[in-house]
């Protein structure tokens, strides 16, 4: 009785480990191949030639046309700067400057992917049609009320949502430390 | 006790064990892939423009809406690949992905090729037929060895402004992309 016990015990372990920790790998992935700037989130290794089990598991499991290292690299944060979830009925604030880039992109996305961007309006921030402030750092708007300057504006009535910064053509992650030093951080605004 | 730590221990060692069997295997369990959606774009030796990326509709690819994607499927068995065109004024880049959907090359049009797209894919063997041969390259034209011979090409266009993408489009859809003996 006491042999089948543990015997229970070790697999229900060994299940829990095995698939608990490969679920976490390939989605947050923190300890794994993704690496963390502030809220964002990235696979540094996602564009190689040789990427490491991690991200060829990530690939697969994302099944999307990733960027190629000299391409570009994709940051993703789904959480503000607080540590909150982003909800689709909250306004955020994004403030600060971004890696070395010649252009990037801002996309507010559904969990699926899916553009969240009011249908015939701007449907993506681009860093070139961007009102800055003297210091040249960005100040962006996301959320579904009206926010002045630069603002993305979505559609829907809750539920999280993630932000999608591409650095195009970047330096992050290209030097010698894994460190990227400028993100923007991600304040909540007004909820309603 | 030590008895049930030992079990315990067990239990860790063969969840690490089904850990790296899930990472290692997932890759290859996969039915639809990249791959198979491009595939059946029927993107064969032409340059297919990917639809745009429309609000509250499925991104399948992921892909970024400023940005306008072409993508061409070569075999390089038969003959090597090859890719030329002309590219509008603003930032392009070009990568090879294989069968896994890993990029197995990528530039940018900052790598001092300007506007033109000159674009040679070779697997190794023609390599190094290229090399014994001694042929004279034409200059510009991008060599690119690539280790298997199923491939696609994606091309990456960013208008820098939407009122651009269509002429855009148009110039990327002009490129012309062939593989096999006739290239």
């Amino acid at each position: 009785m006491r042999f089948v016990l543990h015997l229970l015990v070790m697999i229900a372990v060994a299940l829990g480990i095995g698939f608990g920790l490969s679920y976490y790998a390939l989605t947050d992935g923190r300890l794994f191949g993704a690496a963390r700037a502030g809220v964002w989130t990235a696979w540094p290794d996602i564009g190689t030639t040789m990427p490491n089990p991690y991200t060829r598991s990530h690939i697969a499991r994302a099944d999307v046309l990733q960027l190629g290292r000299s391409e570009g690299l994709q940051f993703t944060a789904t959480t503000d700067s607080a540590g909150q979830p982003l909800d689709l009925a909250c306004n955020y604030r994004l403030d600060g400057h971004t890696p070395m880039a010649t252009f990037w992109t801002l996309v507010a996305t559904d969990p699926e992917g899916v553009n969240l961007a009011r249908k015939g309006g701007d449907i993506a921030i681009r860093s070139s049609n961007l009102a800055r402030t003297n210091d040249g750092a960005i100040l962006i708007h996301v959320g579904r009320h009206l926010a002045p300057q630069n603002w993305l504006e979505l559609t829907g009535t809750g539920g999280p949502f993630s932000l999608v910064l591409t650095l195009y053509d970047t330096t992050a992650f290209s030097g010698l430390t894994s460190a990227v030093e400028a993100m923007p951080t991600i304040t909540r605004e007004a909820c309603s | 006790m030590i008895r049930t730590l030992l079990w315990l221990l067990g239990g860790l060692l063969l969840g690490g064990a089904i850990h790296i069997i899930v990472i290692l295997t997932l890759p290859s369990l996969a039915e639809e892939t990249v791959w198979t959606r491009i595939a059946a774009l029927d993107a064969r030796d032409r340059v297919v423009v990917l639809p745009d990326v429309e609000p509250g509709e499925p991104n399948p690819f992921g892909l970024d809406p400023t940005l306008v994607y072409g993508v061409c499927q070569v075999d390089l068995s038969e003959g090597p690949a090859y890719m030329s065109g002309t590219m509008p004024d603003a930032f392009w880049s070009v990568a090879l992905f294989n069968e896994q959907g890993i990029v197995t090359y990528s530039t940018t049009n900052r790598d001092g090729i300007g506007t033109t797209l000159d674009l040679g894919i070779f697997n190794a063997a023609q390599t190094r037929l290229l090399a014994q041969q001694q042929l004279d390259i034409e200059e510009g034209l991008l060599v690119v060895e690539a280790e298997t011979d199923d491939l696609f090409v994606l091309l990456r266009l960013a208008p820098p402004h939407a009122a651009m993408r269509q002429r855009f489009k148009d110039e990327l859809a002009a490129v012309t992309c062939s593989s096999g003996p006739s290239s």
